[in-house]
């Protein structure tokens, strides 16, 4: 283009953008004269102006939407590098291990040197303890709540700038995390509410001192492996992430709750917002009833297997809290929850602070008393069932039916937590995809699906419990690598064409539990491998409970793309009122490290074993052409189908 | 590990760059690359919940970790500013390059399950066609193509964006405007 031409554009280009929208047009068409390009150029322009406005064209810095390319998992592990090693020293500690990534930094196993005893290092990182202002009130805190000696409470030995790190040591406690802890063998009833007496009453010695934990939540939370002793870690911390608290009081428009939460991110696990209370959320005034609302939550867990207020995203999630009633605890797999226990739960997780409990202490006593009748209950029924009796005591379990649906509980829904800690550490993201393309026909096996047998909705007295779940597929165009008009949904055969990608949408009018795999090629002998799609560190928040009517795709944030070679692909998707262990010790591998493949033989023949125990049982298939999906439906609790894509 | 220039060595490469010698901004690459990398990496680690990468703050933190001092000359920071913004740009161009690359090259695999570089991949070639356009930029108009290099790839705001170029603030808006307007029409005509 000619300088002049340029200069010429620009100029009009930058007047009429100048002028009120509506006298754009005749400025540039008076502007312009008899030069009918030079006016549509400078119109095409005002047009694309309003255009990047609209996409947040080029909004973002490079660096932000560029991430991905910055950091790969390679490079995520040369990060590591910057780690403290095994024997290295630190002034007078020596590293022995490291015993994890806690809240705000890495956690060691350290010997010092100078007394022979051992405790935990944390090193904070560098721009958190830059701040001196807010490291001094932490300190405070931390130092404080320490000083209760109260045994629930963590004890700091001290807070030091050693060879220019900031560290913490404190006491070591040989156990692990609450979340690692509910992860391991089924915990009974009268423990969960015994492990939640003991926070309770850290909190409230810290509560009687001025002190609000703000982040109580399974990862601060330490169990002992002799004792079983709790021991809550990190008070004082919370101050370190926020930035003004004190001068957010009654705040509540969208700008601090964004800011809330983004401030809570850094350093934290994702899942951390679950443990928020409303007025946390808000960014409103928070007291001590804020930490009885986050063990309420705890508590819920424990019960439930999972968290009271999951949302697919994190805002999703926040927006439960603020709104939702929790599934009351009876729902949600337990067939006895004990109705005491909901409604301590209940009063725990009320919305308004003011008809919360008002102090750990009145908590502490309904559970406390609450444990007393459970006891007495099994007690009771010991007595009039000596079989029973003579059981529980060969088996070492003091169990009462609502214990016992407790059990049943806990395991059904387990959150593993290697699975957590992968997500520390991913960029993005997981999931399948189907390296890429030429011109090659998909037809997905629709056309070979009978319609079967169930029409309509079931009677609503059935005997049997049944499962029901629909899915369909979206396909999305792709050019050169961008998307290309909106995305689709698929039925019967379509043409193929280069780069267009699919997606599985799945969806029940029942909650369950949901897991979804990828058959790989099967070996000349054994059972084949299996990839898990769903679900993973970025879809559902690695947990595989699905809620009544809630969506998910997968993969959540890609599509599927088909490589060359013709075939078949085969997707499993099970649908479980109950969770199934099989399918939930493999959660682990959902990471971009592992690519979702089940590396573990062991797991893998499990998880083709109970494919194969499953096979008999053909859920129907009922195909709704208008809307496009499929549903499927059997009777009993476990559903197991194989959906598969044909290319050729 | 400590970079081999001193602060002052830094300093009069600066100066040698905001008079135009090209070589200097050579020198300084590797010192700058290294350190926005390592900076990038941990704002990364600790930020990746979806917020965005605080480019100026890197910059700002690189800029004070290579002259070790807290009170700079302001013409100085904004020198390295606009060299940093150029630095970002290379790197996050090889980068996309380097993917573009040894994504064709890996041969076809069945299944990849990594959608990190999938993202990566397709982020990457968004980022090379606006790299090429910005150059068409630069030849017909250089200082709007600058506005953008400092903007996108540098992190800066208008004000600083002011700063390093010597133009008003109203002025940077103004050319913001028509090079995204113009860059944009590019990108999609050769998408289209």
């Amino acid at each position: 283009m000619q300088p002049e031409r340029w200069q010429k554009i620009s100029g009009i280009f930058k007047s009429a953008l100048a002028l009120e929208p509506e006298k754009r047009s005749a400025y540039v068409a008076a502007e312009c004269g008899a030069d009918d390009s030079l006016r549509r150029e400078v119109e095409r322009l005002i047009e694309s102006h309003h255009q990047a406005d609209k996409e947040n064209f080029i909004d973002l810095p490079a660096a932000a939407e560029a991430a991905p390319l910055l950091v790969s998992p390679d490079e995520e592990e040369e990060d590591s590098k910057d780690r403290l090693e095994n024997g290295q020293q630190v002034s007078y500690y020596r590293v022995i291990r490291k015993l994890g990534e806690g809240g705000m930094g890495q956690v060691y196993l350290a010997e010092d040197t100078r007394l022979n005893r051992t405790v935990a290092l944390k090193i904070l990182p560098a721009d958190v303890a830059s701040d001196k202002r807010r490291m001094q009130r932490f300190k405070q805190e931390a130092k404080l709540a320490s000083s209760l000696n109260q045994p629930n409470i963590l004890t700091i030995f001290e807070f030091g700038d050693l060879d220019s790190l900031h560290c913490i040591a404190s006491e070591y406690v040989d156990g692990t995390t609450l979340r690692v802890y509910l992860s391991g063998a089924p915990v009974k009833l009268p423990d969960m509410i015994d492990l939640t007496t003991q926070v309770l009453a850290a909190v409230d010695a810290a509560h009687e001192a001025g002190i609000v934990h703000r982040d109580i939540k399974p990862e601060n939370i330490m169990v002992r492996r002799r004792d079983k002793v709790v021991k809550v870690l990190d008070f004082g911390l919370a101050k370190l992430t926020e930035k003004k608290s004190e001068h957010s009081g009654g705040r509540s428009d969208t700008e601090a709750n964004t800011e809330l939460l983004v401030r809570t991110m850094p350093g934290s696990v994702m899942g951390t917002v679950n443990y928020m209370s409303p007025e946390q959320a808000q960014a409103l005034h928070v007291d001590e009833r804020t930490d009885l609302w986050s063990i309420g939550v705890v508590l819920y867990e424990m019960v439930a297997g999972r968290p009271p207020f999951v949302g697919v995203t994190s805002s999703h999630t926040v927006v439960d809290i603020l709104e939702k009633e929790p599934a009351p605890l009876t729902n949600v797999g337990a067939r006895a929850v004990p109705p005491e226990l909901q409604r301590i739960v209940s009063k725990a997780l009320a919305k308004n602070p003011d008809e919360r409990y008002q102090t750990a202490k009145d908590m502490l006593i309904d559970l406390r008393n609450l444990k007393k009748r459970l006891e007495l209950d099994a007690e009771i029924e010991r007595s009039y069932s000596p079989e029973s009796a003579l059981l529980a005591e060969t088996t070492g379990r003091n169990r009462s039916p609502a214990t016992d649906s407790m059990d049943t509980a806990r395991s059904k829904a387990e959150q593993s937590e290697t699975a957590r800690r992968h997500r520390l550490k991913l960029t993005a993201v997981v999931a399948a995809v189907f390296v890429l393309v030429a011109g090659l026909v998909i037809a997905s096996s629709w056309s070979r699906w009978r319609r079967a047998g169930v029409d309509g909705p079931a009677p609503a007295s059935v005997a049997l419990p049944e499962r029901r779940i629909s899915y369909w597929m979206t396909v999305q165009k792709y050019r050169n690598g961008q998307p290309f008009e909106n995305p689709f949904r698929l039925s019967g055969e379509i043409n193929f064409e280069k780069d267009y990608r699919v997606k599985l949408n799945v969806s029940s009018p029942q909650p369950g539990y949901l897991y979804i795999l990828n058959e790989g090629p099967a070996p000349t002998k054994g059972p084949p491998s299996f990839v898990v799609l769903f679900p993973s560190t970025t879809a559902n928040q690695d947990l595989s409970y699905l809620a009544q009517n809630q969506r998910v795709e997968i993969p959540a944030q890609s599509w599927f793309q088909f490589d060359a070679e013709q075939g078949t692909e085969k997707l499993w998707l099970i649908f479980s009122a109950d969770s199934v262990p099989a399918l939930e010790s493999v959660k682990q591998f959902a990471n971009p490290k592992d690519h979702g493949l089940i590396k573990d033989a062991g797991l893998n023949d499990n998880v083709y074993e109970f494919l194969r125990t499953h096979l008999g049982a053909k859920p129907a298939i009922e195909k709704n052409d208008e809307l496009k999906q499929t549903g499927l439906a059997i009777a009993g609790s476990v559903l197991v189908h194989d959906i598969r894509l044909e290319h050729h | 590990m400590r970079s081999p220039s001193s602060p002052h060595e830094i300093t009069q490469l600066l100066a040698e760059w905001s008079k135009g010698n090209q070589a200097a901004l050579d020198k300084l690459y590797p010192l700058v690359y290294k350190e926005l990398r390592r900076l990038a990496h941990s704002y990364l680690r600790r930020e990746r919940k979806g917020h965005t990468l605080q480019t100026t703050a890197l910059i700002n933190e690189a800029y004070l970790r290579l002259v070790e001092q807290e009170h700079v000359h302001w013409a100085n920071r904004s020198h390295f500013f606009g060299i940093s913004a150029q630095i970002m740009r290379r790197i996050l161009i090889d980068h996309a390059r380097r993917y573009d690359y040894t994504k064709r090259g890996g041969g076809a695999q069945k299944i990849s399950l990594d959608e990190a570089a999938l993202v990566a991949k397709e982020r990457g070639r968004a980022l090379l066609m606006l790299d090429e356009a910005l150059n068409t930029l630069a030849r017909i108009d250089p200082r709007r193509s600058q506005v953008v290099e400092l903007r996108y790839f540098g992190g800066l705001n208008n004000e600083e964006i002011a700063g390093v170029l010597k133009i008003s603030e109203n002025t940077v808006t103004r050319d913001w405007n028509m090079a995204r307007a113009w860059l944009y029409q590019e990108l999609r005509r050769s998408v289209a």
